[in-house]
This record gives C-alpha cells, structure tokens and sequence, in this order.
C-alpha cells in the first residue's frame, strides 16, 4: 500500500534531482554544437562540429583565436599525475602505520585530515605569502603541487584507512609464519589484496587535483593550469569552442573512470575466476 | 619439544596467561583445552611470535625463540579462519612459502611443482591446484590451509581451533585425518580448542588450560578418569562438582567430583547406607540420542548432571520438582586438595 505511492514519489524526485544535477552538463553538450556564427546560447542556429575543429586547430583562421589551453591542459595532467603518485604513497604509507596505535596517533590524525578541511582560499594565500617571504618563485610544479599534494592526501589517507579497517590481518599473520619476510609479505599479501583501494585513491587524488582551483590560483605563478586557463578565457569573451571543451574534458574523465572500472573488476572477479569448474 | 617457562600476557587491566609452564614434546598431538576467551589463541600467538610475553621464556629445541621476528621462527600456523591469500589460487597458496620464504627460498619451479603437488596430495586434495581458493569449500579450504603450513616443514605446527569452521560430520572426518597426517610426517602438533571431545579424540595428550594457566597436561584417559583439580574437571564436562559437606557420609571439606555416570538415582530414604547419597530436586530432563541427561539442583544450588545410556537404563522414573537422593560408589568420587 504504502509503496504504492512512496516509490513512484521518490522515483520522479530521483529523476527530476539527477536533471537538475546534469542539467549545466547537458546544456553544455547541446551548446557546443553550435555553428560557426552562433553563439553561446540557444536558439542553435545549425548542428555543427564547427567549434571541435576550431578548438583542435582544424578550422580556418577565424575571428575567435583557438582557446589557449594545450599547455595548460598538459600541465594539468603532469600535476595531477605527481600529486597522485605522491599522495597514494603517503596515504598508503601513513594509513598503514595507523593501523597500530602509536603516541601521537590522535593528533597526527587530525593533523592529515586538516589539508582538506581548511579553505583552500587561505592555504593557497598563506603559501603565496609563505613563498614571497623566503624568496621562492612560485610555480604550479612547485608551490601548487606540494599545495594539491596536501589537499588531496587526506582523501587517499582516509580510502586507504577504510580499506585496512576491513583487512583480515590474519593473512599476514600466515605469511610470516611461513618463513616469508614482512617486506615481502606488503609485497606478495599485502599490496595485491589492499590493490582496489589504491585504485580508488590515485582515482580521487587525479581529479581532485586535475580541477583544483582555488589554491592553485594563488600559488601557480605565471603558467596556468587549465582551470585557470579556462577561466581566464571565460572572463573576456565566451564563444561555443570552450563548451567542446568541456565536453572532451568530461569525456576525458569518464576514460577515466571507465579504465578504473574495467581494473577494478579485473581485480575483484580474479578470485573467482575459476568458479566455473568445479567438477574438475 | 617446545618449552613454556612462566609465561605471562597481559592486556592492559586484564591478565590473558599468567605464568604458563608448557612443554609439548616431540613427535606428540597436543590438544590444548580450555574456555572461550581462556587464553588458547593468546598463547598461541605468542609462540608463533605475532605477539611477545610480558615475562618468561618459549624456547624450541633448547633455543630461545621469544624476541625472534615471527617470520625466522619456523613454526607453522593453521588459523581459524584459514586465512589463505584470496588472491592467489590454491597451488600458488600451497607454494607461497617455498617461492618467498627468507630462509632458503626455492627456485627451481620443477621442485615447487613437485613439492606443492605431494603437499596436495598429502591432504587428498590432487587436482585442486588451479583452482581460486573461494571456489572451494570449507573443508578443502581447511585442508590448502594445512598444505601450506606443512609443506615448509615446520619444526611444530600449531592448530588455532583448526575445525571449528567446519560442520560436525566433516569435523570428526578431518580429526582422524589430522591424526594420520601427523603421525605420518612425525613433527609435534599443537592444536587448541574448546571442544573436550575433540581434545580427547584427538590428542595423545590433553592440556587443560584455565584462569591464564595450565591446569593439568595428562593422556586423554587419565585426565578423563583422574583430572587433577576441579578446573580441569569442570572442562571435560563429565564430572559434577559440588561441596562435600552436602553428602551424608563424612568425606571431609572442600569441593569433590563424581562422572556425570557413577551417579545413581533414588527416592528420598531408599538410597544404599553404604554409598553416599545427597538430597537434589530433579529440574528437567535432556534427550540426546544415545544418552539422555537429567538435571538436579542440590540443597545449596548447585546444578548436577546424571547421565543415562539408552542401552543400560538405571533411572526411576522422574518428576519434575520432586526431590530424590543421588547416591555412588565412595571410590567413584575425585576428592580434590588446596585452592580449587
């Protein structure tokens, strides 16, 4: 009785609440296949790939110079690769040794957790400050990483603290027993089973840092990442060739995440792979 | 032989083991008994070196091996829960140890092969090698888990409560199969659990362990017959413990046993003068198959357990809330001395 007129409710609430979630999206998409003397908004004058060509450089010269962000977009990546190396490392690292209770824990924890809680605003204007004080050029290799490195640590951290919570310690235990060697034993025991998890943590440690904005605007000096690239082209003037753009970046990120998926499941049915045969 | 000399763990407040003298010797199945929670899998850590004694010394083969890292000890574990790498399949479990150990790894994969492949036969388990260890079941899990730990030979093999995963007609078929493999491999067995009939059935000798301590190592049929005190009595769940003082005849102070067997039932006054007899309220009965229990509450609470074999019936008929005399022989009872 009761379902009969709660779940279709919350179905159309679901699906008028995912609408208003993508809407902004969806309106991009439509919007970037514009034609060439339309402009950013509706009505679309004619479907068109027009702004595609202009953004990769096959369009003729036109009015519209080509969106500056070749080297910005390979900045971005580079970055965001470095802080995902660094901050999977640190956050598997520490999450490990907090699997033991050690003096210190406590504060040492919230110590972590304080990189993404603090406005990235002020971090990003203390660093600027920090490194005019000392005489440090600041730049997005330099400054804005190690500032993207302590923001998107705590979020491996706390993956990674989730994924030991779950972890039967037991299958360690086995291992020394057999004579196997602790460093071995993370090597051969460890890492592969806690490997999904560092999976999900270089996913979160990439984007948060792939669109980081806020402290990077303060601390990346002359060369821009492509959200300030982005923006900065968004201040002056906007034409359709910035929604194509939007819509490969995005496009970029479901790669992304797709790659994730297909590991993930890799990884997860190779345990029972061999269910199939078991009349063997 | 692997030697416990006053060994002691403590978790914070709470003492585990308190001055534990063990030794099992070689070519022997230990069976180690006690309660949940009386410091079996403690002690069993300490000697597989997860965890370190507070005081004392664990010594194998003359040696002392507390302080030593786990990993160089080479003492075998089986766990509980088998605890096999879920990402490896069960040949590659089987071979972990050869392939990776620290001390002498192997590295001819012919010998691997050979060596993993007697460990599955070892176990019954031929064939099994390509498949995942979740593709299994519970029992040829327990059996990978055994391969694993003997195919490095161990110098002792300790069983953390090795069957209590498993259903009951597959535990009884792996006791007889762990009593086989171990006589024909002659290396020392360790095996801990809360199960006296297991215990019994299983070990060619029987510790019982209480309060942190041990409270009697003995052959099963003399720990049953004769337990030493009336811990270890109470763990083999046949003996009925009560104070003396409420018998009839004068058999001194302090707490007494008598097997749940040896007690012979009456109506209030018919019981035989020459046996001691004490008054109890018959409060409920217990089929089981085979046996059937009757349960008695003496004058001072005390809950006592008649045991009647189907075959040999020797019980009247009982009333429930009526009170009857429980009488044995004298030389049945275990009388027992100093502190309990």
């Amino acid at each position: 009785m009761e379902s009969r007129i709660l779940r279709p409710t919350l179905a159309l609430y679901t699906v008028l609440f995912l609408l208003f979630l993508y809407g902004p999206m969806i309106v991009l998409t439509i919007l970037s296949f514009q034609s060439a003397d339309g402009g950013p908004q509706f009505p679309i004058r004619e479907w068109s790939v027009y702004w595609y060509e202009h953004l990769l450089g096959f369009a003729e010269t036109s009015r519209v110079s080509q969106l500056p962000v070749g080297d910005s977009l390979l900045r971005s990546i580079v970055l965001a690769f470095m802080t995902t190396v660094v901050s999977t490392v640190l956050g598997v690292m520490s999450a490990e040794a907090f699997r033991t209770r050690f003096k210190g824990s406590g504060p040492a924890f919230y110590l972590i957790i304080l990189g993404m809680m603090v406005p990235g605003v002020l971090v990003g204007l203390g660093m600027a400050l920090l490194s005019n004080t000392l005489g440090i050029a600041r730049a997005w290799w330099g400054t804005s990483f190690v500032l993207h490195v302590v923001y998107t640590y705590p979020f491996a951290f706390l993956v990674m603290l989730a994924i030991f919570n779950r972890f039967d310690r037991t299958v360690e235990e086995a291992s020394l027993s057999l004579g196997v060697s602790p460093a071995q034993t993370f090597r051969r025991v460890t890492f592969p089973i806690i490997f999904p998890g560092v999976l999900s943590a270089m996913l979160f440690s990439f984007t948060l840092s792939y669109d980081e904005f806020a402290r990077t605007l303060f601390t990346a000096g002359r060369d821009l990442t492509l959200p300030l690239a982005i923006y900065g082209t968004f201040s002056v003037e906007i034409y359709p060739n910035i929604f194509a753009f939007g819509v490969l970046t995005t496009l970029f990120s479901f790669t992304l995440l797709v790659i994730y998926g297909l590991l993930m499941k890799r990884f997860t049915s190779k345990a029972s792979r061999y269910s199939g045969q078991e009349d063997a | 032989m692997l030697t416990l000399n006053q060994v002691s763990r403590r978790y914070g407040g709470a003492t585990a083991l308190d001055g534990v003298d063990f030794v099992v010797p070689e070519n022997t199945y230990m069976a180690l008994l006690g309660a949940s929670g009386a410091g079996k899998t403690t002690l069993l850590r300490l000697i597989a070196g997860f965890e370190e004694p507070d005081q004392g010394t664990i010594s194998l083969h003359g040696e002392r091996i507390d302080g030593q890292p786990s990993h160089l000890r080479d003492i075998g574990f089986v766990f509980q829960n088998f605890a096999l790498f879920p990402h490896l399949t069960v040949a590659e479990n089987v071979a972990f140890g050869l392939r990776h150990r620290a001390h002498a790894p192997l590295t001819n994969e012919t010998e691997i092969k050979d060596r993993t492949e007697a460990a599955l036969e070892l176990v019954g388990l031929t064939g099994f090698g390509h498949r995942g260890v979740s593709a299994i079941s519970g029992g040829q899990r327990q059996r990978v888990a055994l391969a694993r730990t003997l195919v490095c030979e161990p110098r002792i093999v300790l069983l953390d409560e090795p069957l209590g995963a498993l259903d009951a007609n597959l535990r009884s078929r792996m006791c007889d199969e762990l009593k086989a493999i171990r006589e024909r491999l002659g290396v020392s067995f360790l095996h801990v659990t809360g199960s006296e009939t297991e215990a019994l059935t299983m070990g060619d000798q029987v510790a019982v362990l209480a309060n942190g301590r041990i409270m009697q190592s003995d052959a099963p049929d003399m720990l049953f017959s004769h337990p030493g005190n009336a811990e270890a009595a109470r763990h083999l769940n046949a003996w009925n413990i009560f104070d003396a003082s409420l018998c009839n005849h004068d058999l001194g102070q302090g707490p007494i046993a008598v097997r749940f067997d040896q007690i012979d039932v009456s109506d209030p006054g018919a019981a035989p003068t020459e046996r001691p007899a004490l008054h109890a309220t018959y409060l409920t009965g217990e089929f089981n198959g085979p046996t059937a229990l009757s349960f008695f509450r003496a004058a001072d609470g005390t809950l006592l357990q008649v045991v009647d074999h189907l075959s040999q019936p020797r019980l009247p008929d009982l009333v429930e809330g009526q009170g009857y005399d429980l009488h044995f022989a004298a030389d049945a009872l275990r009388q027992f001395h100093g502190a309990a």
